[in-house]
């Protein structure tokens, strides 16, 4: 590919840099379709390209959904390694900040919606993003919602192998998570789901935790703190030691904390911040449920979904 | 006598700080029993989960998330507000839901009392289950009568700011009038000035400046016109909008169409598989939500993936797309 692969794309203007790449925007010069160049950077690496970077292209190569991040093409150029993306403008994080915009709940099924088509499609083909979160969740110009940044991905593979605990950031991550689990499932990202989704309710963070083991403490004060009982086996995970107890709050509680919330969206909530992942409801179970099915409002349609207000 | 009841009403019940020593501190009540305390006496007690109200034979469990800001003076205005907001959030109907007035007075009758009774403490069981089973009844109208209040909210707001830019505009606009017009008068009489200089007839000459000198400001005056006649008409900017948005030709289908139900091969209850039944045993396996069925859905699903598929013929389609 080489130099043809360059003259295919042009770079305006550099708008991000990362410890591992830098951004910029450009046009596919052929069509005149806006794109994003990520460039890894390559030389500081010694045992060669970094990890992330290649879980990107592996795992987005293989993903064509119109709600995950399109990866257009792969280059070389100079010895650096360039991504060319799919150039989205603003990201869920930032709609959520934004006090200007309001939200009806209709935006909300329809954020929540386009989430979980795109999870839906990662976890059929076996990959976990293990990274959603409002800011990695990018808003294209006609208002689909795309799942973006895998350098956290991966697909399962060996029954028996070893999992890192230490994925998700930290607000978004799953009990068995905080406890070191090595072997989850697809459920850590639908807990992440859930937090999301309670967010886009609360427009601030639900569960805000200052460092990894006051996490813990938030989650549980909220949520409830499990026991055998609702979660067999808990006490097998390595960092279940030390808890506070606190009491699985009430529907009444819940339904105080989410005043706009309707009884369906609470199932819903409830349904993915299970504490236990084998009680979480799977992507399939979320999509079906009457939130989406049966109740109104209908979701908005993407393209009249609120925008920024603000321009930078 | 006054004096002192003046300072207990800034001083904390709980820890007798009053404002004197912290000037900026704040009252927050919760709503389970309306004592209030200060700030810190909330964060103090509440941090670490619900606890009981500190006064002497209340006993109520408070939780510090519903702790709020006393707003009123009164609390009994305080509550009576709390109780307002919360009722008029499920009774919402508006007078258009019904189909006399008197229905809509009885309607509102009853409205009222259910607030009485819950504010004096009368008939507290009866009037929770009556609340409960109305909103469970009319769950779905209560959900459309907030929606609308809020949409209406929005378009107001739209309405608002739509009208605020104009208004913007105009004023902008009469102040380029005014200043372009002063600038034409002086040049209008400069000219004539210099043309009296060179020509014989005054008057001719003085009304062809001045046609000129119309000609030029009508331009500005008619684009303030087309202004004023929007900023009129402006009433409702989004009626056709709404229009578009409520026609849905496509009916909603929550995986978009895009489902894989049939699956290229039968999955057995039972496997025989020592390696993976010994995996199953394993504590920290269960509770990280490890299950042999997924494991199993996943190698058959892997090994099967690509039946079904013609690379051929998907290629064939992608290049039609994309053209």
């Amino acid at each position: 590919m080489g130099l043809s692969a360059i003259n295919k794309y042009s770079k305006a203007k550099k708008v991000g840099e990362g410890t591992y790449a830098v951004v910029f925007l450009g046009k596919q010069v052929q069509t005149g379709r806006d794109i994003a160049i990520k460039e890894i950077k390559t030389g500081q690496f010694k045992d060669g390209l970094d990890m992330s970077a290649i879980r990107e292209v592996k795992y987005l190569q293989e993903l064509m959904h119109i709600n995950v991040i399109e990866l257009v093409d792969v280059f070389s150029a100079e010895g650096n390694l360039n991504l060319v993306l799919e150039f989205l403008p603003a990201d869920l994080e930032m709609i959520i900040k934004d006090r200007e915009i309001l939200f009806s709940p209709a935006d909300v099924k329809s954020w929540l919606l386009m989430t979980l088509r795109g999870v839906h499609h990662c976890h059929r083909n076996f990959i976990l993003h293990r990274d959603l979160k409002p800011n990695n969740l990018l808003l294209a110009p006609d208002g689909q919602l795309k799942i973006a940044d895998f350098g956290l991905a991966r697909s399962l593979g060996a029954p028996n192998e070893d999992l890192t605990s230490n994925v998700v950031t930290r607000w978004y991550r799953a009990p068995e998570l905080l406890f070191g689990a090595k072997h989850y499932t697809e459920a850590v990202d639908l807990w992440a789901i859930g937090i999301i989704f309670a967010e886009l309710m609360l427009r601030v963070p639900y569960l805000p935790g200052s460092d990894d083991l006051n996490q813990i403490d938030v989650t549980f004060q909220a949520l409830g703190t499990p026991t055998e009982d609702n979660w067999p086996n808990v006490s097998s995970l390595p960092g279940y030691n030390d808890l506070k107890i606190y009491p699985e709050p009430s529907r009444q509680e819940l339904r105080k904390r989410f005043i706009a919330a309707t009884e369906s969206a609470l199932d819903l909530m409830s349904g993915l911040l299970q504490l236990n992942p084998a009680k979480r409801w799977d992507t399939e179970q979320a999509l079906l449920s009457n939130y989406f099915g049966k109740e109104l409002p209908v979701p908005t349609k993407p393209e009249n979904l609120p925008k920024l207000t603000k321009k930078e | 006598m006054a004096d002192v009841e003046e300072r207990q009403k800034d001083m904390c019940p709980i820890c007798k700080t009053d404002r004197y020593l912290s000037p900026d501190m704040k009252f927050l009540v919760n709503p389970e029993c309306y004592h209030k305390m200060c700030e810190s006496c909330v964060d103090r007690i509440y941090s670490l989960g619900p606890a009981p109200c500190p006064y002497p034979n209340c006993g109520k469990t408070l939780r510090k998330n519903r702790f709020k800001l006393q707003i009123f003076d009164d609390i009994l205005v305080e509550k009576e507000i709390d109780i307002r907001n919360r009722i008029l959030s499920i009774y919402n109907k508006i007078q258009d839901d019904f189909d006399d007035l008197q229905s809509y007075n009885s309607y509102l009758e009853e409205v009222e009392e259910m607030i009485f009774n819950l504010m004096n403490g009368i008939d507290i069981v009866n009037t929770e289950t009556k609340l409960k089973q109305y909103k469970e009844e009319n769950l779905q109208k209560i959900d459309l009568n907030n929606n609308n209040r809020e949409k209406e909210f929005e378009d107001f707001k739209k309405r608002e700011e739509f009208e605020k830019n104009l208004k913007i505009q105009k004023l902008q606009l009469e102040r380029q009038i005014e200043i372009e017009e002063k600038q034409l008068n002086e040049l209008a009489k400069k000219e004539i000035l210099n043309k009296l200089t060179t020509s014989n007839d005054i008057n001719q000459t003085i009304s062809q400046v001045k046609a000129s000198v119309l000609k030029k400001s009508s331009a500005r005056r008619k684009q303030l016109k087309e202004i004023m006649t929007s900023l009129q008409n402006s009433n409702n900017p989004q009626q056709e909008q709404h229009q578009e948005s409520s026609s849905s030709s496509i009916p909603f289908t929550p995986f978009n169409g895009d489902r894989e139900l049939k699956q290229n091969f039968n999955k057995l209850s039972n496997y025989y598989d020592p390696f993976i039944d010994e995996l199953k045993l394993k504590k920290d396996y269960i509770a990280a939500g490890w299950k042999s069925e997924l494991v199993y859905e996943r190698i058959l699903n892997e090994a099967f993936i690509g039946i079904g598929c013609f690379i051929q013929d998907e290629k064939k389609n992608s290049i039609l797309l994309s053209s």
